[in-house]
């Protein structure tokens, strides 16, 4: 039993899609379409993305990410990997060996954590945050995780292709995906042959990544899997075909026969009706809400989206600038997932991700976000499953240690390296000083609840809630400073700002 | 100012904005349906408490418990080496630091136990995955998705779903804490008690106050954050009402550890606490930073034993520190020490049989090897789980380690 009000979609399916008229894109929308597709929406983003109009604002956003490059780290595991056999085989007794097979180990998951605190850094700036937030999208379809896969160059890899393709149209990046070593170790597509076809990547093809549950039959996977024997991947990532572990004989794939590949079956999935509507579902459940927009809205922007064969960057525009996307309904009501939660606080109070892994990696597991750890093959779940008691106390933890002065003294000393390291590049700010607090708050209590709430929040909050908010910066206990941090602490804490 | 209500009736009597209704939907607060069943059994009050305290950055072991007669670890360190006149002898051939004065005299009234040279096979030097190891109770080529604590909450603390499994006091929630199932883990803030309670009010209100147009998600996010305020509420309560018995030195770790002894004292059904020192990482001049740590761990540790002997709680509550490693035997050239493996890590109770345990490092080491471990600290794990928590070890540690015998 539920009490929420369900206001219907006013919208018929076709006028769903279309663009958003002009005179509705305004700063609440701009908002809207800045924390959805990214993690914030500062006062100067907003302004641009007016001075910008809706649709350059969405292809400003979305299509042209920048690259990210390899880590050092990585590079040396993987320059250390082309010795490892023969330091396997070197070792003198079987303690030695072990010893070189741990450090080995350990060297991969220093590599990949490295990677994970680098990347974080790079997908709070502004300029990447809608591109790396599809990445994290299409890593919750084509999920792997680090804890199965073990090696951080192949997740590197996998990331970088979900980056690179992500623009493509989406039977490629399926056909790119097939070839990632991370994914082909996940679903154990390496191990598959002729004689004995492993089923496990054809059916979460047709389940998780093109068509979902229902859509074909148990035949259809055992066929299709046959298709997606003897795929191979070299040391370095390259991909081949083992010919004689392929089996290339005549298998029928929703009712087709023939003497299929991998990719003819990846085309022939996506001749069937439920291609056109699974992902922009997917979309849908990820960037607008959890109640899912009725079959004929989706059926019209699926329709839509075969036509221009499948293309990501349409889906993403008509998606982004659309009617439906910007409706009332959907605003502010959205559970943030950890990474949202974490970065749209970077942004939000102007902070750095630390360049070290422990107060960043242990939060995010608390929050119930393992990075690039998914729980399973179907990847995070998200909505209401992020909240229970002790996610919530995480999330409650990780603002206070952002208003928290840092005695770099006592840091440890490998994490004072990693800062002094990062300080080359410029500034890097951990924690909200009183300066920063003293900028953002330079007016009367009234004027500064009202910015607090519209900075930080997306959910219009009640008289009650801003008197509340204004009477505490006015009177509240303690000097100017300490409620001034306390306010907007209390306010990072508060129900609302969990929602975007 | 409005308050949210925090008790049934209370909250019943409420016709206020937006909270009568919640009273009637799928997200209505534990408190509330907790109180449904009045005869709920009460916590025990008897029950024993474990106190964990983290030691971070990887304490100086071999400059903690000294082994002042060993010659290599003389040849070893020739700045940062104690000498025999230097320490609180606890035998013949080891002593405490001067600093550790006040657990030196828990020694000698038998509520300190020290376990010498704790760690795990195949160390691994970093802080981050060795703390890991600590937290999680893996071997150290294994990768444990849940903490010790947290499978000890998931093993024993299901049917207390009201009230907080385990309390930690600081920031950081501990990875130990990390469990399968959900139970309520709640944290106490550092800074000031006013602070605290000002930010608590403050969010109390906001809560109650919340959104325009109450979403289904919005809602069930103020209901999840009233259960933890009431939480904190009740943890506030206690802590006005049970100040501390004794005087505890002004030093933030003191002040942590008065706390939980004010929430135990106030009778709080959790069984596990958690409280963090941090700065152990001396690579650089470590003589007088570590003096410094560790006068407060030792003066802050006395402090909350006397206050538990004076409230008549001691029988009840096992304090144990730990660190994700030792260090190095042989000390570097910045007057310091660098990552090594084992350390002695203390018990503090009335109820331990007190004394030295574990085998002592040896140290027919090489120059700049490090010292092999006695004792595994899982061993000390399963001792604490099964002797002082009452609970079976097994599922929570995946096997069986021999128990040390100091409870």
């Amino acid at each position: 039993m539920t009490t929420a009000t369900r206001t219907p979609v006013r919208l018929s399916p076709r006028q769903a899609w279309e663009p958003l008229p002009p005179l509705q894109w305004n700063a609440s929308a701009a908002r809207h379409l800045l924390r959805r597709a990214g993690w914030n929406a500062s006062p100067d983003q907003v302004r641009t993305a007016l001075r910008d109009g809706n649709e350059a604002t969405v292809r400003k956003l979305f299509l042209q990410p920048s690259p990210f490059p390899l880590t050092e780290a990585i590079k040396q595991v993987d320059e250390d990997r082309l010795t490892y056999r023969q330091r396997v085989s070197d070792a003198v007794d079987v303690d030695d060996r072990r010893r070189v097979q741990r450090e080995f180990r350990q060297q991969n998951t220093a590599a990949f954590q490295d990677y994970a605190v680098k990347w974080l850094d790079f997908a709070s700036r502004p300029e990447n945050a809608a591109h790396e937030k599809w990445v994290t999208f299409l890593q919750n379809i084509f999920v792997v995780s680090f804890d199965r896969v073990r090696n951080p160059s192949q997740i590197f890899q996998h990331h970088d292709l979900l980056r690179e393709k992500g623009n493509a149209p989406y039977p490629e990046l399926c056909k790119a995906v097939s070839r990632s070593p991370a994914m082909m170790q996940y679903l154990d597509i390496n191990r598959s042959q002729a004689s004995a076809p492993n089923e496990n990547f054809a059916r979460e093809l047709f389940e998780l990544f093109i068509l979902g549950e229902g859509n074909y039959t148990e035949n259809d996977i055992k066929e299709a899997a046959r298709a997606f024997t003897g795929y191979r991947y070299r040391a370095n990532g390259d991909f081949y075909m083992v010919n004689r572990q392929h089996d290339g004989g005549r298998k029928t794939v929703f009712g087709h026969t023939g003497n299929l590949t991998g990719d003819g079956v990846i085309d022939l999935a996506f001749q069937q009706p439920a291609a056109s509507v699974f992902l922009p579902t997917e979309m849908c459940r990820f960037y607008l809400s959890d109640e899912i927009p009725p079959p004929e809205h989706l059926d019209d922007l699926g329709r839509a989206w075969r036509r221009a064969n499948y293309s990501l960057e349409f889906l993403k525009l008509r998606f982004f600038t659309s009617r439906l996307f910007y409706e009332r309904r959907y605003r502010g009501n959205l559970i943030k997932s950890p990474m949202q939660f974490h970065l749209g606080l970077m942004r939000d109070l102007n902070l750095n991700v630390p360049p070290y892994p422990r107060p960043i990696l242990t939060p995010y597991r608390q929050m119930g976000q393992n990075l690039f750890n998914p729980p399973n093959v179907r990847g995070w779940v998200g909505g209401q499953v992020w909240i229970n008691s002790t996610t919530l106390s995480a999330r409650r933890s990780l603002v206070t240690t952002l208003f928290q002065e840092i005695n770099e003294d006592r840091l440890n000393a490998d994490d004072q390296a990693a800062l002094r390291a990062a300080r080359e590049h410029g500034p890097v700010t951990l924690y909200v000083t009183r300066e920063r607090l003293r900028q953002m708050a330079d007016s009367d209590p009234g004027v500064i609840a009202n910015r607090f709430i519209n900075y930080f929040l997306a959910t219009p909050v009640t008289a009650e809630y801003r008197s509340v908010l204004t009477e505490f910066i006015q009177s509240g206990p303690g000097n100017r400073d300490e409620r001034l941090r306390t306010a907007v602490m209390a306010l990072l804490q508060s129900a609302e700002y969990h929602l975007c | 100012m409005k308050k949210i209500p925090f008790t049934r009736r209370e909250f019943l009597r409420t016709g206020g904005r937006g909270l009568g209704m919640l009273a009637f939907c799928q997200y209505a607060p534990l408190f509330l349906t907790q109180s449904a069943l009045a005869g709920a059994p009460k916590a025990e009050k008897d029950r024993t408490i474990l106190v964990m305290v983290q030691l971070a950055g990887g304490n100086d072991g071999l400059n903690t418990l000294v082994p002042f007669q060993e010659p290599n670890y003389h040849a070893f360190r020739p700045n940062l080496a104690l000498k025999e006149e230097d320490v609180l002898k606890v035998t013949d051939s080891v002593g405490l630091h001067q600093s550790c004065q006040p657990l030196h005299q828990l020694l000698g009234d038998g509520k300190l136990s020290i376990i010498q040279n704790v760690g795990y096979p195949n160390p691994n030097r970093s802080h981050f995955r060795s703390m890991e190891i600590w937290e999680t109770g893996s071997d150290s080529d294994r990768y444990a998705r849940t903490g010790w604590l947290g499978r000890f909450f998931d093993n024993a603390c299901q049917g207390a779903p009201d009230g907080p499994v385990g309390i930690h006091v600081g920031n950081e929630v501990p990875q130990a804490f990390l469990s399968d199932k959900t139970h309520v883990i709640h944290g106490v803030g550092g800074g000031g008690r006013r602070q605290q309670q000002a930010a608590h009010d403050l969010l109390q209100q906001l809560t109650g106050a919340g959104h325009e147009r109450g979403s289904n998600n919005g809602t069930f996010l103020q209901h999840t954050l009233m259960n933890a305020l009431a939480t904190d509420e009740r943890v506030q309560t206690m802590m006005r009402r049970y100040p501390a018995s004794v005087p505890y030195p002004r030093t933030n770790f003191a002040q942590n550890l008065s706390s939980i002894s004010s929430l135990i004292a106030g009778g709080m059904e959790t069984r596990v606490y958690f409280a963090s020192l941090g700065g152990f990482d001396t690579h650089s001049n470590q003589a007088t930073s570590h003096a410094n740590l560790l006068r407060t761990l030792s003066e802050g540790l006395a402090a909350f034993q006397a206050d538990l002997e004076k409230r008549n709680l001691d029988s009840q509550v096992l304090t144990m520190t730990f660190s994700e490693f030792g260090r190095r035997p042989i000390e570097n050239d910045s007057a310091g020490t660098d990552h090594g493996t084992a350390a002695p890590l203390f018990v503090m109770g009335s109820q331990l049989k007190g004394g030295l345990y574990g085998g002592a490092p040896d140290f027919n080491i090489e120059r700049n090897q490090d010292i092999a471990f006695s004792t595994d600290f899982r061993q000390v794990y399963g001792t604490v789980i099964e002797r002082w928590l009452d609970c079976d070890a097994g599922p929570i540690l995946g096997r069986k380690f021999d128990a040390v015998d100091f409870i």
